[in-house]
């Protein structure tokens, strides 16, 4: 009935072995199993691509002669409107989407979750102030916040990074002070206190284990408002620079041909599709298996 | 709860007094001002408008002149819009922004509840895995590109529904669509994976596996529990929605007032700036304290203090 | 079951976009087209229809129609009379008498005096008003010392309505474009007492009382402006009866609502450029130069600019062509300042594409195959057209001058911030005229200019430029303004002219009578819509 005691249950003796076991679950899942590698494969690239590693040589190699072109043999994602290769872009812009993906979702992870959960774990006149604190960041019009970030702490990938993380946790915070509200009414962790268990082991492990659920939502959620908010960024001027790219501006840049271009719309797109997919099955899965309640077969 | 209320209502001032504050200082930390144009004015001219607007004084000076005109009501005026006052713009943006706004709030939770709920229920079918896709797709593709497919197919393609404006109910359909899309994504999400949750109690397997009438009873108890992240977006959720979009109402040429919170900015438009932000505030107070009042609604153990 | 079901809604989703995609060009339908009416659209709010504090285009295509000044453009920029029917030019081009027809009428029925002109040139350069546009007057006598407060007494100012019909103006200087300043919005008269009455709401549409071909009868703020014609129009009121003017922010919808006959017209600032080639040979489109210029401009106070053997090198190593071909809006490569539809135009002032040369030149300047060149900064505001510019201009000096460029892009106001402030060694901006002269653009980079944000001072084309202004010889003056142009372009180079705009439009063919005009103005005082068959 309590999560704990389904844990001690199904616990493995070796401790050494809850990766691999783990990754066996893992690979029952088929979605979640495909998922896992295409976000290797994705993260691979990103690393390689800003590892200097010249995965996209062409990315910058403007071809006048070539400009706007359609897909074809030799631009297999046809080109923009200086002539550049669509796909060696796309390529190249992974680096910048995938940091931003990780590093906002890391920041709503060990921000938000900490913050919520001292919130709703220790409620009344803390989580009054906690909460009005996050009213109060919330309200701050983004965009003044961003463009004043990129004054003071610069452009680049480092001001990108840290304007997303600054406003990517609110959300997630509000969530898990909701669900500690909640769970910490449960039977189990009236045990856990009366076992002498301090406020840090409960919340840690009674509490977040199981509100996982919705954080890993929040969190597959938060990589794409991410990657597209960037191209927000450049719209007021925080952005990258040209002749630099991502997923975001990539897009951005290109709705507007959707009619006569769809490429330039289409494949970037692709992409930020396909990675939040992968992520949604990913994270659906590792709740999965991280959840040892979680019954994978029937019967 | 009616002391919670009450108690809400009180921190809203202090809370909105830091919101402006905040929000005043760093605006006029940001570089450029209302009157910088792609023409350079000539000194003298830049000196008459600065002493027309007061902002020839220091900025201590000018943020005590705005509150004790906030004190009295008085939202200020426009720099961008001559002769019109903060006042006057917004409450003429504010009921359009409000009645999409909750439409598409409307729209978003009866798509995106019923479809969480059937895809937890129907876990690893088909039908989950569509309801994932067209998730993915709700977050994962921008507004102006739904909105600029939606409009495509209906408004110039199909013909069935107009490309923009807004004259009637009809013209409502297409920009309540867009803007409910990514929320319902979420929504149903968030649902799927918190009935989840509540399924996998051991009890509920109990009850489930007894029967399909003795299940449901469960289910109409459990939901309720299941609801409470759904409610916790909700609030900063309905805020965002009837304060107006930006995109949607960049689109279909909607004259709601999410455009302010963007062109106020770009404009340097302090006064509306302040407007606008504290607007926002306001209603994410009055939303947050709802939420917390629905928690004890869905799940009366939740402890919430004013 | 399930399954056939998923794949057909898959099949209509590939059925869409490949629709999507295939679909182009215009209907030929005529539903929708409403009678004597004309619709357009303005795209934004007009921050003001006060003619004297707005400074905007979108507010001045509202302006143009409701008003008339002294003079008026028509579409070839001549000024034709307006209120003015004849004036005279006395004291070698220092004083101009105006006189007034007697039939010009105000839509209340009044007639329009020259007080009218008085008043409203005043209350123009009155610091109170605090008009951006005060320094169109700066040439009149006192003016600008009453407008930056050295004097207070608006009666020194030079203009005076000698009675009900003459108005006269009296100049510091000669100036040969003043007479264009007499047809732009913010010299219109205005009424005392209207003013007077209503304060800060006489331009609601219930208040405002104006003297053109049409009149505003509905303001829906960020919405729709509706005019209706004026009976009272000294011309005679217009054939349209009522011209609609909605604020549609994207071009993509506004195109979609012109496609459905829902819009009649799609100006330059509506046309969608990212899909010119799906209707670049449509019937509807029309595409017509405008005195716009593009630039890179130079800090010559900084390294390793101050160096003009750098700057020429610069300027020689970038091919103009490839611009039209790169932003696809028909614009014009510009190897001079001034645009060939301008006196003082002259092919002897280019600046060539020679790469061979500028490297020789930037070897010279001790850059040999650009060894040691510092690191250099390309400012630009976020916008497509100017992004795309500046990638290619960094390309090419890489490729031909062996340099490489940092592009820093910015938001619009902090862009112009830094600009105002501290301009970097490179940025990119542009010039728009504000009358159809030579001088609109040659004062830009005088040394007491504002928008000279080059720093670059040279008295031999400051003194150009005041002599050139003052001369009354149409000829000498081009020639003048031709050999500025060629200090500015070949010889000092303090920026690098890169193309000339054009102005895309497309017209439902039951407009007609629309002229189009070098400088974008927007007047529909002859349009009329014919029944479509």
């Amino acid at each position: 009935m309590t999560a704990s005691l389904n844990t001690a249950l199904e616990q493995p003796a070796k401790p050494v072995s809850r990766v691999a076991l783990a990754f066996a679950r893992l690979k029952k899942i088929p979605a979640a199993y495909v998922a896992f590698w295409v976000v290797c494969l994705i993260c691979l690239m990103a690393i390689l691509s800003a590892a200097g590693v010249p995965l996209s040589p062409y990315a910058f190699d403007q071809a006048t002669d070539d400009l706007l072109v359609a897909p074809s043999m030799k631009h297999p994602m046809g080109t923009d409107e200086l002539g550049r290769d669509l796909f060696a872009r796309v390529i190249y812009g992974s680096r910048l989407s995938i940091a931003i993906g990780f590093v906002t979702a890391g920041v709503a992870f060990l921000l938000g979750t900490t913050y919520g959960a001292i919130s709703g774990y220790c409620g009344g006149k803390i989580d009054t102030l906690l909460m009005r604190g996050v009213d109060i960041a919330y309200s701050l019009p983004d965009l003044l916040v961003m463009i004043l970030i990129g004054v003071l702490v610069g452009k680049g990938t480092f001001g990108i990074l840290f304007a997303l993380g600054l406003v990517s946790w609110m959300g997630t915070a509000r969530l898990v002070r909701a669900q500690l509200l909640q769970l910490k009414e449960e039977e189990f962790v009236e045990a856990a206190k009366a076992a002498g268990q301090d406020g840090f082991t409960i919340v840690m492990k009674h509490l977040l284990p199981n509100a996982m659920g919705p954080i890993i939502v929040a969190l597959t959620f938060t990589v794409p408002s991410a990657i597209l908010s960037e191209s927000t960024l450049s719209f007021i001027g925080l952005g990258l620079s040209a002749p630099e790219c991502s997923w975001g501006t990539l897009a951005s840049d290109g709705w507007r041909s959707l009619r006569a271009h769809p490429h330039l719309l289409g494949f970037p797109s692709l992409f930020i599709f396909l990675t939040v997919l992968s992520f949604n099955a990913l994270g659906d899965g590792l709740r999965d298996v991280l959840d040892p309640r979680t019954r994978l077969f029937k019967g | 709860m009616l002391a919670l209320i009450l108690k809400r209502l009180l921190t809203a001032v202090p809370v909105l007094l830091v919101v402006a504050t905040l929000t005043f200082f760093l605006m006029r930390m940001v570089p450029g001002g209302p009157f910088d144009a792609d023409k350079n004015l000539p000194p003298a001219i830049v000196a008459n408008l600065n002493a027309k607007y007061q902002l020839d004084k220091p900025v201590a000076e000018q943020y005590v002149i705005y509150l004790t005109r906030l004190a009295k009501g008085d939202l200020g005026i426009s720099y961008k819009y001559v002769n019109r006052t903060v006042l006057d713009i917004l409450s003429e943006a504010m009921p359009v922004s409000l009645q999409l706004g909750s439409a598409a709030l409307l729209l978003a939770v009866i798509i995106g509840v019923p479809l969480g709920t059937l895809a937890a229920v129907k876990r690893g079918t088909w039908l989950d895995v569509a309801a994932m896709f067209l998730s993915t797709a709700g977050i994962s593709v921008p507004g102006f590109v739904t909105g600029a497919f939606l409009i495509f197919i209906f408004g110039i393609w199909l013909k069935i529904l107009p490309v923009a404006l807004w004259e009637s109910p009809a013209h409502m359909i297409l920009p309540a669509l867009t803007l409910a899309f990514s929320p319902a994504a979420y929504l149903a999400r968030l649902t799927r994976a918190s009935v989840l949750e509540i399924l996998e109690k051991d009890w509920v397997r109990t009850a489930r596996s007894k029967g399909l009438s003795h299940w449901s009873t469960v289910m109409k108890h459990t939901l309720r529990n299941a609801l409470v992240p759904v409610v916790t977006v909700l609030g900063p959720l309905t805020a965002i929605l009837i304060t107006g979009s930006f995109v949607v109402e960049y689109l279909y040429a909607i004259p709601g007032m999410g455009r302010f919170f963007v062109t106020a900015v770009t404009n340097r438009d302090y006064d509306l700036i302040m407007g606008t932000t504290l607007i926002f505030a306001a209603l994410l107070i009055v939303t947050n304290a709802i939420v917390d009042v629905a928690y004890q609604i869905l799940d009366p153990r939740m402890k919430v203090e004013g | 079951m399930s399954q056939s079901r998923f794949l057909k809604a898959a099949a209509t989703v590939v059925f869409t976009a490949a629709t999507l995609i295939s679909t182009t060009g215009c209907s030929s339908t005529v539903d929708g087209y409403e009678p004597d009416t004309f619709r357009i659209n303005l795209q934004a709010e007009p921050p003001s229809l006060d003619w004297q504090t707005s400074t905007d285009s979108t507010s001045f295509d509202v302006v143009s129609n409701l008003m008339t000044g002294l003079t008026q453009y028509n579409n070839d920029m001549k000024c034709e009379p307006g209120c003015a029917e004849k004036w005279e030019v006395l004291d070698g081009g220092k004083h101009f008498v105006f006189h007034l027809r007697k039939n010009a009428r105000w839509t209340d029925g009044k007639p329009v005096t020259a007080h009218d002109f008085e008043y409203a040139w005043k209350r123009l350069l009155n610091p109170a008003t605090a008009a951006s546009y005060a320094f169109f007057l700066y040439d009149i006598e006192n003016a600008y010392e009453y407008n930056s407060g050295k004097i207070k007494d608006a009666e020194l100012v030079g203009v005076k309505a000698l009675d009900d019909w003459t108005f006269s103006v009296k100049l510091k200087r000669p100036a040969a474009y003043f007479l264009y300043l007499t047809a732009f919005c913010s010299t219109c008269p205005l009424r005392k007492d209207i003013i007077d009455k209503y304060g800060d709401r006489w331009t609601e549409p219930q208040n405002i009382v104006t003297n053109g071909p049409f009149k505003i009868t509905l303001w829906k703020h960020e919405y729709k402006i509706e005019l209706s014609a004026n009976p009272h129009f000294f011309e005679g009121p217009p054939r349209l009866k009522k011209i609609k003017m909605f604020m549609i922010p994207e071009q993509a919808t506004a195109f979609g609502l012109f496609e459905n006959n829902q819009l009649d017209y799609i100006d330059n600032r509506s046309f969608p450029t990212a899909d010119v080639e799906r209707f670049r040979s449509s019937p509807l489109y029309r595409s017509l130069p405008l005195l716009r210029c593009s630039y890179i401009g130079f800090n010559v106070k900084k390294k390793p600019f101050d160096d003009k053997r750098v700057r020429q090198a610069f300027s020689m190593a970038i091919d103009r062509t490839l611009f039209p071909k790169i932003l696809r809006r028909g614009e014009r490569p510009a190897y001079t300042w001034i645009p060939p539809a301008l006196d003082g135009y002259s092919e002897e002032s280019k600046s060539e594409f020679d790469p061979q040369a500028a490297r020789k030149l930037l070897a010279e300047a001790g850059y040999p195959e650009g060894k040691g060149f510092p690191l250099t900064k390309v400012l630009y505001p976020q916008r497509e057209d100017a992004k795309l510019v500046v990638e290619s201009v960094q390309e090419q000096i890489k490729k031909n001058l062996n340099v490489k460029l940092q592009l820093e892009v910015n938001e619009w106001k902090v862009y112009l911030d830094i600009l105002h402030r501290d301009p970097p060694q490179m940025f990119r901006q542009t010039w728009g005229a504000d009358y159809p002269d030579p001088e609109t653009f040659m004062n830009v980079f005088t040394t007491r200019n504002g928008n000279n944000y080059t720093r670059w001072s040279n008295s031999e084309f400051d003194d150009l430029v005041d002599k050139a202004s003052a001369e009354q010889n149409q000829k000498k003056r081009a020639a003048m303004y031709a050999k500025g142009d060629k200090l500015l372009c070949q010889d000092e180079v303090p920026i690098i002219p890169i193309y000339w705009a054009t102005q895309n439009t497309m017209v439902k063919p039951w407009v007609k009578e629309i002229g189009f005009n070098a400088m974008d103005l927007q007047f529909f005082r002859k349009v009329y819509i014919e029944k479509p068959n």
